[in-house]
């Protein structure tokens, strides 16, 4: 699971750029070349009442467009990767995941939103949107955030160095194996990988005490084999278990491992499951301040 | 007079509740000013100031609402105030429950596959989507259709035509058949026609798209092979011919059934905020909104993305028309109170069939034709039986003068196609096939180039047929 090309979307929000930089380290992991995509809302150009289209105003935020993505172009040109620009009208989810299935890309890269509301996420509906039904891994970049920590103070967060220490929250699932695929092709990006289960309350809940040490003595043997692949790639890995709620567990130990980004596999849920179960990878995405790598 | 004088200086009038009729002879003719301003910013911001327009119609729609409602409130209280829940409950409402419930259901159904445009599958998609408009209304089945037609023609040279062709048929003339097709007929409906009667548009209604769609052949067949196409195009990518989503039919069917149903029968009344409702009015709508809500339950998010399915266009028409029924009251009063009223002058003027036809027809080219209907349906009212209630004039004019029904009802839903702003479709039409790359013509193009000329030829045809 190389990452060769990455779609990188954009609404020019702040320090977008920067964002797209911290990805210029995953050149030494293979990285060819960055599709950048802008969608003009169709609303802002389209359906004017009783009048139809606006065709100059679509022609100017083009241009306008493309001269702003021609200065990232050259940026990335300096750390050496190719890039490309894909302007178009259109409503932004299925315009994203068309152009991520046409260009056949490795990794969709989204924005977050300033954590706000009752929920205080980081991830927007959109971005949810995409998480949820991307075909490709998506990375829920988060350049730079601000959060409460526990006792109500605002941190500010930078995260600019995303690929030295990602942790890989393992539900030892399909997805979550193929996550490990794609870490372990990124050796000469990443420092080390913190390897982490959270053993769920939903499990440990409905087992004794002899059950859980048996599941924690599973847990801690498929985790070195988890380490072991890594390091038979030549990364540097360490085991970390936890148990409680998982997503708040997975947040916690990125903390106390002083995490880089988080890694995690995820299963695609239809709309209703969405609705009413979540899923701990669209949890961790909306809650942690961590850049949020999701592998489907 | 006490009351005109009230309004003009905004000081307390007379409080009545349930005296429309006395308010329409009260009025003075400058409490249209609102309403006429209201239709001049559709027909005038989107060709001089677009961009303004686009972002601020809604700002513009309810200055022009309170312009109106806050002096009238003053001058009249509660009677202005029911007048206002009135024509808001009983017609907005219902109006937009009905469009955003077909235009729910109608962007659920996606036609696709490899259609090659030829002019016979062209003039075919035309007639299909003329027979369509009646039952799942005219923005439907313009819906439907467009993107579909586009794409089947997308190797064509010559496209503009067949989409100003598309506005004639699909998104105007084919509306005519029932009160689903077209607003102004759902808001006579409202006022009491009856669902079938509507067919009685049916002569009209063969004769406008037996015209136009034999015209619209020639004209593709004159540039198919003046483009020098012998064959359409291999481009190697087959695609069987499919409806996807077709079971949003059977929504469609129950919006059919529930409007239907409304007009069959009665079930007593029902009072909300002072306004008296027919039961059978309010359980037809809420059946509309459960056919919309089972239609977005039911089709999947993908389908309707593939259809470009937004909520945009049905949120302007919510914007506007608040503005529009809002500021057209006391024009209705007025027009209602036939001699009575302030605007007599326009009463005696329009006496026969051909005269509301062709100047129904002409305001609604240019303004929005759902109020012009209701206008001139108010103007008929007020001049064969001034003073009688709503509904008991309805009927009567449809017992013992419906010629001057027929005029109304064809002149708003034909003449809708003569500008880009005489029927909410015709500019969603237009925007879809610009950002398909289609160049459409200007205002004036469309006008001068296309709708004058091929139109008008055909009303006069219509006129001298059905009218004189």
């Amino acid at each position: 699971m190389k990452i060769e090309k990455i779609l990188f979307p954009t609404k020019f929000r702040q320090s977008a750029l920067a964002a797209l930089e911290t990805l210029s380290p995953l050149k030494n992991a293979g990285l060819r070349e960055v599709v950048l995509q802008y969608v003009i809302p169709r609303d802002e150009v389209g359906f004017v009442p009783f009048g139809g289209y606006l065709k100059d105003e679509e022609e100017r935020l083009r241009e306008e467009t493309r001269i702003r993505f021609e200065g990232w172009q050259h940026t990335l040109a300096a750390h050496g990767i190719e890039s490309k620009i894909v302007i178009e009208v259109g409503d932004q989810v299925p315009s994203i995941l068309a152009t991520a299935e046409k260009e056949k890309v490795d990794l969709l890269v989204v924005g977050k939103k300033h954590k706000t509301g009752p929920e205080m996420s980081f991830v927007g509906t959109h971005t949810m949107q995409l998480i949820t039904r991307s075909p490709v891994p998506t990375l829920v970049s988060k350049h730079m955030v601000e959060y409460e920590d526990g006792g109500g103070e605002l941190v500010r967060c930078l995260n600019d160095r995303i690929f030295e220490r990602p942790m890989l929250a393992s539900d030892w699932s399909a997805p979550s194996k193929r996550a490990l695929e794609m870490l372990a092709s990124l050796k000469n990006v990443v420092e080390k990988v913190l390897v982490c289960h959270v053993i769920g309350v939903n499990i440990s809940k409905n087992l004794d005490k002899e059950g859980l040490h048996r599941l924690e003595k599973e847990s801690h043997a498929r985790l070195e084999q988890y380490c072991a692949r890594l390091a038979a790639a030549g990364i540097a890995a360490e085991p970390h278990l936890g148990a409680g709620k998982s997503a708040l567990e997975i947040i916690r130990l990125s903390r106390e491992n002083h995490a880089t980004m988080i890694v995690m596999g995820t299963t695609g849920k239809d709309r209703i499951h969405q609705l009413f179960m979540g899923s701990n990878s669209h949890r961790v995405a909306q809650l942690s301040e961590l850049p949020t790598l999701l592998v489907p | 007079m006490k009351a005109a004088l009230s309004f003009l200086l905004v000081m307390p009038g007379p409080a009545f509740a349930g005296g429309g009729a006395e308010m329409g002879t009260s009025l003075p003719l400058y409490s249209v000013l609102p309403f006429a301003g209201m239709l001049l910013s559709i027909a005038l911001f989107p060709l001089l100031a677009p961009k303004f327009w686009h972002h601020h119609f809604g700002k513009v729609s309810v200055a022009w609402a309170f312009l109106l409602a806050v002096p009238l409130t003053v001058a009249y209280r509660g009677a202005a105030v029911y007048e206002i829940l009135h024509i808001v409950l009983a017609d907005y409402v219902p109006f937009l429950i009905l469009l955003g419930s077909l235009y729910t259901v109608s962007g659920g159904i996606l036609l696709k596959g490899s259609l090659r445009g030829t002019p016979g599958l062209n003039t075919g998609i035309l007639a299909i989507g003329t027979i369509l408009a009646s039952w799942m209304g005219t923005t439907g089945a313009a819906m439907l259709l467009i993107r579909p037609l586009l794409r089947a023609n997308a190797h064509r040279t010559n496209r503009t035509f067949m989409v100003v062709f598309f506005i004639f048929l699909v998104a105007n003339v084919g509306g005519s058949l029932t009160p689903l097709g077209d607003p102004p007929l759902f808001l006579g409906f409202l006022r009491g026609v009856p669902f079938f009667w509507t067919f009685n548009l049916a002569p009209h209604f063969l004769a406008a798209a037996g015209i136009l769609l034999t015209l619209y052949y020639f004209f593709d067949r004159h540039y198919y092979r003046r483009e020098g196409i012998t064959e359409a195009p291999d481009d190697g990518v087959k695609e069987p011919i499919r409806l996807e989503g077709s079971y949003n039919f059977l929504f469609l069917a129950g919006v059919v059934g529930a409007v239907l149903l409304s007009g069959m029968v009665h079930w007593g009344e029902v009072s909300i905020l002072g306004v008296h409702r027919g039961l059978q009015d309010v359980v037809r709508d809420g059946l509309l909104v459960f056919m919309a809500v089972l239609s977005l339950v039911f089709t999947p998010r993908t389908l309707r993305e593939a259809n470009a399915f937004t909520w945009f266009p049905i949120q302007e028409v919510a914007i506007l028309f608040i503005g529009i029924f809002i500021t057209m009251i006391p024009c209705l009063k007025i027009l209602q109170a036939g001699a009575q009223g302030q605007l007599a002058f326009l009463i005696a003027a329009v006496r026969e069939p051909i005269h509301y036809f062709w100047i129904t027809g002409l305001l609604s080219a240019f303004l929005d034709n759902a109020p012009t209907y209701l206008t001139f349906l108010s103007t008929a009212m007020g001049g064969f039986y001034p003073g009688v209630a709503e509904n008991e004039a309805v009927m009567r004019l449809i017992n013992e003068n419906p010629l001057y029904l027929l005029a109304i009802s064809a002149g708003a839903v034909f003449f809708g196609a003569l500008t880009y702003i005489g029927n909410a479709p015709n500019f969603m039409v237009r925007s879809i096939a610009e950002e398909a790359g289609t160049p459409m013509p200007s205002f004036f193009g469309y006008l001068l180039k296309y709708s004058l000329p091929i139109l008008g030829s055909v009303f006069v045809l219509i006129s001298l047929i059905f009218f004189v």
